[in-house]
């Protein structure tokens, strides 16, 4: 019989520490998807390492060369609502604006979504669509993973045993973005369907999508295709067919694979036609 | 079975201090350690909000908060709503709109209610409707609620 | 009507609503008693398999484990409303994934949890058959070997595999009618499994006394059923059950027979303690029940002029696992094949098929939603063909008063038409609506529906006490939809008190007369009228020694308000006595304690001549039709297809509305119910497994799919049966709504859908095929 151990360290090297002693225990950041599991029986960790006391973990700030670093430990809601989210990056805040509920987003943290690699989830596409960085730390020390790697799997990520995602960064380019996320639920507050984040600047489109695949999906050939047509319908249509192509979507109750993949061309274009609507910048 | 955990924190005023096992939501120590049965258990995943307390004054789901994690918070469920006999204005709206059925839901409902209400003094029905959103009743259709919510604002507004 | 009293059409609060507000009203899950352990249950993983042996070892070596219970613990003894043919749990063999086949009871949730996990049960699976086609092939696997031997109250169809019930009607000569149509429709319609989603898990505890009676205080639609099946399933005399329902939270069907309170009580029995048990709400959604999905072949026709003439119905059923309500939901859906209109000819067929599957049964509505939406969307196609307004073309045929009902009872109010008129009205019909924006389509859609109020039996007793108010007992739960209130002013109207001075005691089948239950919309009906009726004896009683009292006669005196009664001429005019001396007199000197009961049975006579069946149960004790109409307003979104309703307006027939704030409620919620089960909730079974088993995968509408208003319209007609001329609103609200729904979406997308529920997936597809 397992014995559930509860830490709950002030310093950041001692929960990696605790973490990588241990392959069983699990840290605990806003609770909103770990209890969930605890009470459905799918999980019984060895210890659980809440990581609510870790200063380091916290706060959101603008730095100099004006990239956002956002602690792992920030709540959606504290997202939804920051103002040091501006212009491009203001996608991220839309995204956290529309998981879940008040109350989820009260407690739910960034680096806990992040660190769950949902691909239902709606940080995932918007990080991908912002060029984000993932700040993990471990044993090892710190590593900066894009997030179009950090994402690998259906609830598989680039973090190793002992890991802990300690920061978001949004770097400074996709500010001058115009970016929108457009998310399709069965109900509001339930986990996309489909979702498309998008950002669009002078010199380039990104696009990618959530809930159509293990991992937000992207493709650079429907990028090329959208810059080149100057976000045309056609290219539009075009780009959508390629997204498509790239996508990998399943069967389940929030849509068949053949619905997802009817709603990327047409989503995408709503969303693209939403950024476009937003100040130029 | 956990490691036991000794916390401190408010109940609607009152310090409690329990030794709870690791795992143990908020949840579980209101309802069958301090005996506050008012919050409810409608799905014990975050998705219903008839478990929904107020933490810092903040919504918060009892069934997804781990009660170790919360030494030093304040908590207000709704039995802590009311000043003795007297329901507070959003309770004795939900009674006067006729907003209570089966009222399983009611405890959250209130509760995300009355956190509405101290952030946004004059909402509109469609700030109503979000703020809602996570709290499910099968009952009601929501009207009576809706209604209920405004008329608690309407009364509160100076 | 008898009693024009005061409180009667008052919208009071709920008599409960202040407890419920603060958090103080106890459910069943909040109750606790010294000593008290907790239950946890073990589901099956298998969809059919054999029970090969138990080791409940390891479990029971947990510390804090006091008691494991197993199909071992039981003997083959059966319980059911219309078929019995399940124990208490599991026995020999499984027949559902979900099934609970073992149960512990520890000291704390956590511990009785993990013990159930500690349990195991061996199984030896046997194949299963998840859908009717798989039930009813050739040399299917048999669910149940024993049918031929269970008790059944109905001509069920022995020896036919699967098949649990087969039932066939007909009225006048279809053939010939079909023969006189000009236009014919004909189309199957798919419906799906609806979850009751009452926020209130199953949930039950039980407690023997030192004399060997055990009390389950239970969150039930009837303490009445608890107790019949409690007696049927583990053989104790009625003697030894008293089920007490205390704050219910929901129950639309799902609690109407028993749901845990068996196992609860094998559990406290073996525990030799109190114990509570109660469901996660994946256990809920896994082992209670569900609507009933399947499919309806329906075919009508009408003449050029737009008469219906004739109408075929097909109908299948899938039951699950065990019997439950099933073959009597199944005839109720065929007793709506008509709808409310006025069809000479019809056959109709329905079948009802065990599956290795989740139970289905009660479910608000009792199959008449399914039949609404099939029938429903089938009068739309029709108008459509003929080039009628489907408003126009469903008062042409609307069933009149005195008509008969399908099975021949006499239609003795009928407001349809009225309703129809009232609903087009108010929804603007005639306008056009207002174009869509771009990329939206709109849509209106209309749906008529008829539900019966009356059913089964019941009783009422009440008392004048010492200080003047008056007791009313009586064994229907209020399971939030509003009946202790609604019954207090019924109550206090007679006597002309103030709801506060009646005492409406808690469901209790130790004190409580007879109840079959809180279910077909039949509490303000039926349990009203005995209480009328009862309350009107009492009344007498005291007008009796009143005028004793007083030295005149009974005519002398009437009651006047607040709990007195005066004389009203000759000489001693203005001399009053009080209700506390009239119950004075009664206990103390003359006569004993005024006390009124009364039994109401619901009968009307059906007539073989109109209506010819065979294999259906009898449904003498359904009546009393009430009528209703919704139109609804949608918007579809072209890019997604999902459907946003803009605008419902619902026009009920209520009878006498007695406490119109209630009622409206009744109307909203039930409509909201109706708006999830036309566009998206659907239990999805894989092979006998339900894939979305929570709120997070199974969806329920919240504040944001209903719309901005739900516009009720009260048609108050007061049933001349009813001393307060009430009828039942409970159901009527959902029943029509899916079809009103998918009748405005196929206006807003020129085409119907006939599988529910709407998805957006669906709805797209449907507008890309055009
Ligand atoms: C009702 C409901 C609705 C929801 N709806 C949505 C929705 O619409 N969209 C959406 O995107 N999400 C939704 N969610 C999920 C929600 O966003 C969660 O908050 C989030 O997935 C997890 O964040 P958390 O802080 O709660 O993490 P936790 O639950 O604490 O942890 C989640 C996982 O991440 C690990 N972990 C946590 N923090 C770290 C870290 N810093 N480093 C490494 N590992 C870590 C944990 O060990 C655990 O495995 C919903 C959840 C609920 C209950
Ligand atoms: S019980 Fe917590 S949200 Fe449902
Ligand atoms: S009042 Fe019953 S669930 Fe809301």
């Amino acid at each position: 019989m397992t014995t559930t151990r509860f830490h709950a360290p002030e310093r950041l090297d001692e929960a990696i520490r605790l973490l990588a002693a241990d392959d069983e225990a699990r840290p605990l950041a806003g609770g909103q998807t770990l209890v969930a599991m605890l009470n459905a029986d799918l999980l019984s960790p060895s210890q659980i390492i809440s990581l609510h006391r870790i200063a380091a973990l916290k706060g959101i700030e603008k730095r100099s060369d004006g990239s956002v670093r956002i602690g792992a430990m920030t709540t959606h809601a504290g997202l939804a609502r920051s103002d040091v989210l501006r212009d491009g990056h203001r996608l991220l805040a839309q995204a956290a604006g529309r998981i879940g509920h008040e109350a989820i987003r009260n407690r739910g943290t960034i680096g806990g979504a992040v660190a769950h690699g949902d691909p239902s989830a709606d940080y995932p596409p918007a990080l991908v669509a912002l060029d984000a960085v993932i700040e993990a730390v471990g044993p090892k020390g710190k590593r900066e993973i894009p997030a179009s790697d950090f994402f690998q799997g259906f609830l598989t990520t680039a973090l190793g045993q002992g890991e802990i995602v300690a920061a978001i960064i949004l770097p400074p380019s996709l500010n001058q973005a115009r970016t929108h996320y457009e998310k399709f639920a069965r109900v509001e507050g339930d986990f996309a369907t489909v979702s498309v984040a998008v950002a669009l600047w002078r010199g380039g489109v990104r696009i990618a999508l959530g809930g159509v695949g293990p991992v937000p999906v992207r493709s650079a050939e429907a990028e090329a295709e959208l810059q080149a047509g100057q976000l045309s319908d056609a290219a539009i249509n075009d780009a959508g067919a390629l997204l498509v192509a790239a996508s990998d979507p399943l069967d389940d109750v929030r849509g068949s694979a053949d619905y997802r993949r009817r709603l990327i061309p047409r989503l995408v274009k709503r969303a693209i036609r939403a950024a476009q609507a937003k100040d130029a910048r | 079975m956990s490691e036991r955990v000794a916390v401190e924190f408010k109940v609607n005023g009152a310090t409690h201090r329990v030794s709870v096992p690791a795992t143990r939501t908020l949840m579980a120590v209101l309802r069958d350690d301090l005996g506050l049965t008012g919050t409810k258990n409608g799905c014990e995943q975050g998705v219903c909000g008839s478990c929904t307390v107020l933490v810092d004054g903040a919504p918060a789901r009892a069934c997804l908060a781990l009660a170790a994690t919360l030494p030093g918070v304040e908590i207000v469920t709704v039995e802590g709503l009311a000043q003795g006999d007297t329901l507070s204005p959003v309770q004795q709206a939900f009674l006067d709109a006729g907003a209570i059925q089966c009222g399983f839901c009611m405890p959250g409902m209130i509760i995300q209610a009355t956190a509405l209400l101290t952030e946004n003094k004059r909402p509109s029905d469609d700030d109503i409707r979000h703020s809602i959103s996570g709290n499910l009743c099968r009952c009601s259709g929501y009207a009576k609620v809706i209604e209920a919510i405004s008329l608690a604002a309407s009364r509160l507004a100076p | 009507m008898n009693a024009p009293g005061a409180p009667i059409g008052l919208s009071l609060p709920r008599r409960e609503a202040g407890e419920k507000a603060t958090g103080a009203a106890l459910y069943a899950g909040d109750m606790v008693m010294a000593g008290m352990l907790h239950g946890a249950i073990v589901q099956s993983p298998h969809a059919h398999a054999r029970i090969l042996g138990y080791d409940i070892t390891e479990a029971m070596a947990l510390p804090g484990v006091r008691a494991v219970v197993t199909g071992d613990d039981i003997e083959f003894r059966y319980m059911g409303l219309v078929v019995k043919d399940e124990t208490a749990i599991a026995k020999a063999k499984v027949r559902y994934i979900g099934e609970p086949v073992a149960a512990v009871a520890a000291i704390d949730v956590e511990t009785a949890r993990r013990a159930a996990q500690l349990i195991e049960v061996r199984y030896q699976p046997l194949p299963a058959v998840t859908t009717i086609e798989e039930a009813l092939r050739d040399g299917a696997p048999l669910l149940h070997e024993d049918f031929a031997k269970y008790t059944k109250i109905y001509d069920a169809p022995v020896g036919r595999g699967n098949l649990l019930a087969h039932s066939i009607a007909t009225q006048g000569d279809p053939a010939k009618g079909f023969a006189m149509a000009d236009a014919v429709v004909e189309e199957t319609y798919a419906i799906a499994a609806q979850y009751h989603a009452y926020m209130e898990p199953c949930a039950a505890l039980a407690a023997f006394d030192p004399s060997g009676k055990v009390t389950v205080w239970s969150s039930t639609q009837s303490i009445f059923r608890t107790q019949a099946n409690l007696h049927e399933c583990l053989g104790l005399p009625m003697t030894k059950i008293r089920c007490i329902a205390p704050r219910v939270g929901g129950g639309f069907g799902g609690k109407s027979e028993a749901t845990i309170e068996p196992i609860a009580v094998l559990l406290a029995k073996k525990a030799r303690a109190p114990v509570r048990l109660v469901l996660s709400r994946n256990q809920d959604m896994t082992a209670m029940r569900s609507r009933h999905p399947g499919w309806i072949r329906l075919k009508t026709g009408a003449t050029r002029e737009g008469r219906l003439v004739a109408r075929e119905c097909e109908l299948w059923f899938d039951g699950g696992a065990y019997a439950d309500d099933s073959p009597a939901v199944m005839n109720f859906a065929l007793y709506f094949v008509r709808g409310p209109y006025d069809i000479p000819n019809v056959h109709c067929e329905g079948h009802a098929v065990y599956t290795n599957r989740m139970r289905a049964g009660a479910f608000r509505g009792f199959g008449n939603p399914q039949m609404t939406f099939a029938s429903e969307s089938q009068m739309d196609a029709l108008a459509k063909k003929l080039g009628m307004d489907p408003i126009e073309f469903r008062i042409k045929n609307a069933l009149p008063k005195g008509a008969r009902w399908f099975g021949g009872q006499a239609v003795t109010e009928s407001t349809l038409v009225e309703a129809l008129e009232t609903a087009r009205d108010r929804a603007g019909w005639i306008k056009p609506l207002a174009p869509a924006p771009l990329g939206k389509r709109r849509g209106r859609g209309v749906a008529a529906m008829a539900h019966s109020s009356a059913f089964l039996s019941t009783g009422a007793i009440v008392r004048l006490q010492n200080d003047g108010t008056i007791a009313v007992q009586v064994g229907a739960v209020d399971i939030g939809q509003g009946s202790d209130t609604a019954l207090a002013q019924m109550a206090a109207s007679a006597f002309q008190l103030p709801v506060e001075q009646i005492n409406l005691a808690t469901p209790d089948t130790d004190s409580a007369p007879y109840n079959s239950g809180t279910n077909a919309s039949r509490v303000t009906f039926m349990v009203g009228k005995a209480v009328g009726e009862a309350a009107f004896k009492v009344r007498d009683q005291i007008i009796e020694h009143a005028a004793a009292m007083l030295g005149v006669t009974r005519d002398e005196v009437s009651l006047a308000p607040g709990g007195r009664v005066v004389v009203t001429g000759g000489s001693r005019r203005n001399a009053e006595v009080s209700f506390a001396d009239v119950a004075a007199r009664s206990i103390w000197a003359v006569g004993g304690p005024v006390t009124g009961s009364s039994a109401v049975m619901a009968s009307h006579a059906m007539d073989k001549s109109h209506t010819k069946m065979s294999g259906w149960l009898s449904f003498e004790a359904v009546g009393i039709y009430t009528f209703g109409a919704q139109v609804v307003e949608v918007e579809i979104d072209e890019v997604t297809g999902a459907v946003e309703i803009m605008r419902a307006v619902c026009v009920h027939d209520v009878g006498r509305a007695i406490n119109p704030g209630a009622t409206v409620g009744q109307i909203e919620g039930g409509f909201a119910q109706g708006l999830g089960y036309g566009l998206f909730e659907d239990m999805v079974f894989e092979d006998g497994r339900l894939a979305n088993p929570s709120f997070m995968d199974y969806k329920i509408p919240s504040a944001l799919e209903v719309p901005k208003k739900i516009e009720c319209v009260l048609i108050e007609k007061p049933e001349a049966s009813h001393p307060f001329g009430a009828r039942g609103i409970g159901e009527p609200p959902l029943v029509g709504a899916a079809a009103a729904i998918a009748n405005a979406v196929a206006n807003a997308i020129g085409k119907s859908i006939t599988r529910l529920p709407l998805t957006p997936e669906r709805v797209l597809r449907a507008m890309l095929e055009e």
